[in-house]
């Protein structure tokens, strides 16, 4: 587990144990297929923010990954933290029962990444699901930038939460 | 195939249910099969195959992206052609599934491989009764290898969103996550003869005249008015010929009518038969005679005249054939152009005191009519002659398919534009004076005295007495007024008016030598762009791409100049008023002050040649910058700012809006540029900007292509820009992405780049 990952506060919500790997990973898995937005949380001299952001995910699930144009807000406080949530639910869906509602929280650190190297390989999955960034990705004052997901926390009926660390699949 | 969403549909088994995913003109044409009448053989790639490939390239939300960016309504035309040139772009540059390819081999097969090709638009609900938006869409002819026709479908499907069909988008409901186009490929059929005919007159629908026209060759050549046709009136009824008109074609006038009585019969009868199948009066296309008469489109004749402040339908029409360009190009080049030039230099060598009160009445007249005349020509004949390089851009980008759809520009670098040709000149100049710092504080100091009355006589004396080294600077400055500056701008003369430009210059004076003068360095020299498309093209068809390329870049150039020419017409209209009025405020027959404008024609030549009239009093100029603020809540304030990216780049700087004249003066080196549109008259401020932001949007305007000729970043299309933004604001202005920021930087300039 990274170091710098706080430990979960246990009274924030109903927390269960960790389920059995596969079924959280399928749940995850599919909401983040289902939705292509998430909201970013970023923090900066105590200030928390947030942005909602185009992203895709890598097949193992343990990273994410967005751009942003470099004048923007949520830039610079990723240059002063790497430490972010990512939060995506399901509220655009078909349904509006709230029983029936799921969001995912992940939390983990956000890297730029910088032209050459990886890049294309991260630029190449998010223009994959989001082919109208083509050309938002390659311009020369957009940023690249992949979340190293440290937790999915899994929220369905209201209230109930459970947890899954990617890293410790085998 | 999933037989509930079958993607392909053979002509002649499209049933008429099949009307919403064949479209309005495949499934009239099918009718008409049905009904026995030839039509040529084809195929419909439904809208489910357009579906597919929309949803595979996740074109919709390229599409929503281009469309919301602003409302449409607030988009000028230039922007409507922009966002459809990257939609195009978009279509073409993503491959068709192996499913569709598939698809589109299946249909070749249906075809022997050395029939040409006709693909064709068919869109939804297009060509209804009451609704009718023929050539909005695309049709491609002439269509014969595999890939060509996988490229010609992509191209009638983008032009769903063509900037035509974008400009009557509501009519046509456009959305788009629920338009769909449907293509039909058909083999072509051109006889010796082909035309169009009306079951009614469309000008006069409750006549029982019918019409008919006719031209040697493809139905094509009348279509895109590039032949004129014989046409003919002819009763309903009685089938007598009531008129007929030949057409006006090199070298075929006494050959008489091209049809024969026959094949008018036959013609009409084929009318009055489509007629008869379908609840509405129809204009078909045909080609063949008597015996081999073949329809080629049936559909309701558009009898509603456009609305009287509709321009849509003159839009429309600027949309020139190559031949067409051709001419123009013949026209605007070698005689327009030419005469325009001789006419400005003309006008500014007449003499103008000497004349008597009759002689300047009726040399103010002849000016004002000569401006009028240019206008009417500039609107005939230029502005349609520009589409020359909007027809470069889409040749270059069918046959080439580069990533960036602007790549063309390129094309257009080293035009010897009269504006470049200005800037370069003041360049010079601007170089002299950083070479002797004694006359740039010379003429600056001058400038602070003679704040707001300049006048350059005076300047021009007391420069030489304080710096006689200046003799060579106060010459070429004279030069440089006498070539350039005899142009208006915000309704005043140029000319008269040094000091905005005099400030320039010494603000140019002081530009570092090491700034980046061009972009060039890091884009593709034209002559590997010129290559390129040559390569992309083959052999078969480099003349084409030749005359192409040629039309295109003269249409550039004179596109251009011909702002400056027509100005330097309405400056000598100037020039005539101020005598004119210099006289009349002598003789007490003027009770003001005000400076003369073109609005002020009539009363000054009354007054010139009524000399015991009562004292006139000019209305005084009010500006034209367009001012329209939007409304805002208290403690609400634009923090991000959406436009074009027309010039790639970051930059921060203060806004300075460039509002009329005055505001030239205050321009300094390092300031965003903030205004309505760059005219051509202020092109030479852009090397001093950090950036520039622009209300008036588009990727082929004056601001965008000089920005990135000299590499500086350039948002436009932003909404009401000089409104939002003002003098002294700290903006970032992101040319890349086409974002504006107001407010301190997020960024470290120094250390992300």
């Amino acid at each position: 587990m990274n170091p710098d990952e706080p430990i979960l506060d246990a009274d924030d919500a109903a927390l269960l144990d960790d389920e059995s790997p596969p079924a959280m990973r399928e749940r995850v898995c599919r909401l983040l297929s289902q939705q292509p937005y998430g909201v970013l949380c970023v923090q900066g001299g105590g200030q928390p923010y947030g942005a909602l952001v185009a992203y895709a995910f890598s097949e193992d699930l343990r990273h994410l990954v967005f751009t942003t144009p470099v004048t923007t807000r949520k830039y610079r406080l990723l240059s002063e933290s790497a430490q972010v949530a990512f939060v995506v639910d399901s509220r655009s869906g078909e349904t509006d029962d709230l029983m029936e509602l799921e969001a995912v929280t992940a939390t983990g650190r956000a890297h730029l990444i910088n032209r050459g190297g990886e890049f294309e390989h991260w630029a190449e999955l998010l223009v994959r699901r989001h082919t109208y960034l083509k050309s938002f990705v390659s311009a020369a004052s957009c940023a690249l930038f992949r979340i190293d997901v440290v937790r999915f926390l899994h929220v369905v009926r209201f209230q109930e939460v459970r947890q899954w660390i990617p890293a410790d699949q085998s | 195939m999933d037989s509930s969403r079958p993607v392909l549909i053979p002509l002649h088994a499209v049933e008429a249910r099949h009307e919403p995913i064949v479209g309005g003109k495949a499934a009239k044409l099918s009718q008409l099969a049905r009904a026995g009448f030839t039509v040529p053989r084809g195929v419909c790639l439904t809208t489910w195959a357009y579906e597919s490939f929309v949803d595979d390239a996740d074109i919709v939300n390229t599409i929503r992206m281009e469309l919301g960016r602003k409302s449409l309504d607030e988009m000028r035309w230039e922007e409507i052609w922009d966002a459809a040139l990257r939609i195009r772009a978009a279509f073409m540059s993503q491959p068709l599934s192996d499913s569709l390819q598939s698809t589109i081999a299946e249909v070749l097969s249906a075809f022997d491989s050395s029939t040409p090709l006709a693909v064709r638009s068919s869109a939804i609900g297009e060509d209804s009764a009451d609704r009718s938006f023929a050539g909005l869409h695309e049709s491609i002819i002439g269509v014969r290898r595999t890939n060509a026709v996988r490229d010609a479908v992509r191209l009638v499907w983008a032009s769903l969103w063509s900037d035509a069909a974008l400009l009557y988008r509501k009519e046509l409901g456009l959305d788009p996550a629920r338009s769909r186009m449907a293509v039909l490929i058909q083999e072509m059929v051109d006889d010796d003869r082909s035309g169009v005919a009306f079951a009614r007159d469309p000008r006069e629908p409750r006549t029982e005249h019918a019409i008919i026209e006719s031209v040697p060759g493809p139905c094509s050549l009348l279509v895109d008015g590039m032949v004129d046709p014989d046409r003919w009136e002819i009763h309903r009824k009685t089938r007598s010929v009531i008129a007929w008109r030949p057409g006006q074609r090199e070298g075929s006038n006494d050959d008489g009518p091209l049809l024969e009585p026959r094949d008018l019969e036959k013609i009409l009868e084929t009318l009055l038969s489509v007629e008869q199948l379908f609840p509405w009066a129809p204009d078909i296309e045909w080609t063949g005679r008597s015996e081999t008469l073949t329809v080629l489109q049936a559909r309701p004749i558009t009898t509603v005249a456009p609305e009287e402040d509709d321009k849509r339908s003159w839009y429309l029409s600027l949309r020139p054939s190559d031949l067409r360009l051709r001419d123009l190009r013949k026209r605007v080049s070698e005689q327009l152009i030419p005469e325009l030039e001789a006419l400005g230099q003309a006008l500014a060598a007449e003499q103008l005191d000497p004349l008597d009160d009759e002689q300047l009445a009726q040399a103010i007249r002849a000016r004002a009519d000569s401006v009028a005349e240019w206008k009417m020509i500039y609107w005939d004949e230029f502005i349609p002659f520009a589409h020359g390089v909007r027809r470069l851009g889409t040749y270059y980008n069918d046959a080439v398919k580069p990533d960036d759809p602007y790549e063309f520009v390129g094309l257009l670098r080293d035009q010897p534009l009269l504006a470049a040709q200005r800037n370069r000149a003041i360049a010079v100049l601007a170089q002299q004076l950083g070479s002797h710092d004694s006359v740039r504080a010379a003429v600056e100091r001058l400038l602070r005295e003679h704040a707001g009355s300049m006048k350059w006589v005076d300047f021009r004396r007391e420069l030489l007495q304080i710096e006689d080294v200046a003799a060579g600077f106060v010459e070429g400055f004279e030069r440089l007024s006498e070539r350039f500056l005899d142009v208006t701008y915000d309704d005043e003369r140029l000319y008269d008016q040094p000091e905005p430009l005099l400030w320039n210059i010494v603000e140019l004076s002081r530009l570092p030598d090491r700034r980046p003068q061009s972009s060039r360095a890091s884009g593709e020299s034209a002559s590997v762009l010129q290559q390129r498309l040559l390569d992309a093209v083959g052999p078969e068809r480099h003349e084409e791409a030749q005359h192409v390329l040629e039309t295109g870049r003269v249409s550039w150039k004179l596109r251009d100049d011909d702002n400056l020419l027509v100005a330097r017409l309405q400056s000598q209209l100037l020039r005539a008023l101020s005598v004119a009025a210099s006289r009349l405020r002598d003789r007490g027959q003027l009770g003001d002050e005000g400076k003369p404008n073109a609005s002020h024609v009539e009363p000054l030549v009354q007054a010139l040649r009524v000399p015991n009239a009562a004292p006139i009093v000019l209305a005084p100029h009010t500006a034209a910058t367009k001012s329209n603020p939007l409304p805002t809540a208290q403690g609400e304030s634009a923090r991000q700012l959406i436009g074009q990216p027309a010039s790639p780049g970051l930059a921060t700087g203060t806004v300075r809006c460039i509002r009329g004249r005055d505001a030239l003066s205050k321009f300094r080196r390092g300031e965003i540029l903030v205004c309505d549109a760059i005219e051509p008259t202020m092109t030479h401020l852009v090397p001093l900007a950090s950036a520039i932001v622009e209300r008036r949007g588009g990727m082929l305007i004056h601001g965008s292509i000089i920005a990135r000729e000299l590499g500086i970043p350039c948002v436009n299309g932003v909404r009401n820009a000089a409104d939002v933004l003002k003098d002294g604001d700290f903006v970032t202005v992101d040319g890349h992405l086409g974002i504006v920021t107001v407010g301190a930087a997020e960024f470290d300039l120094e250390r992300d780049f």
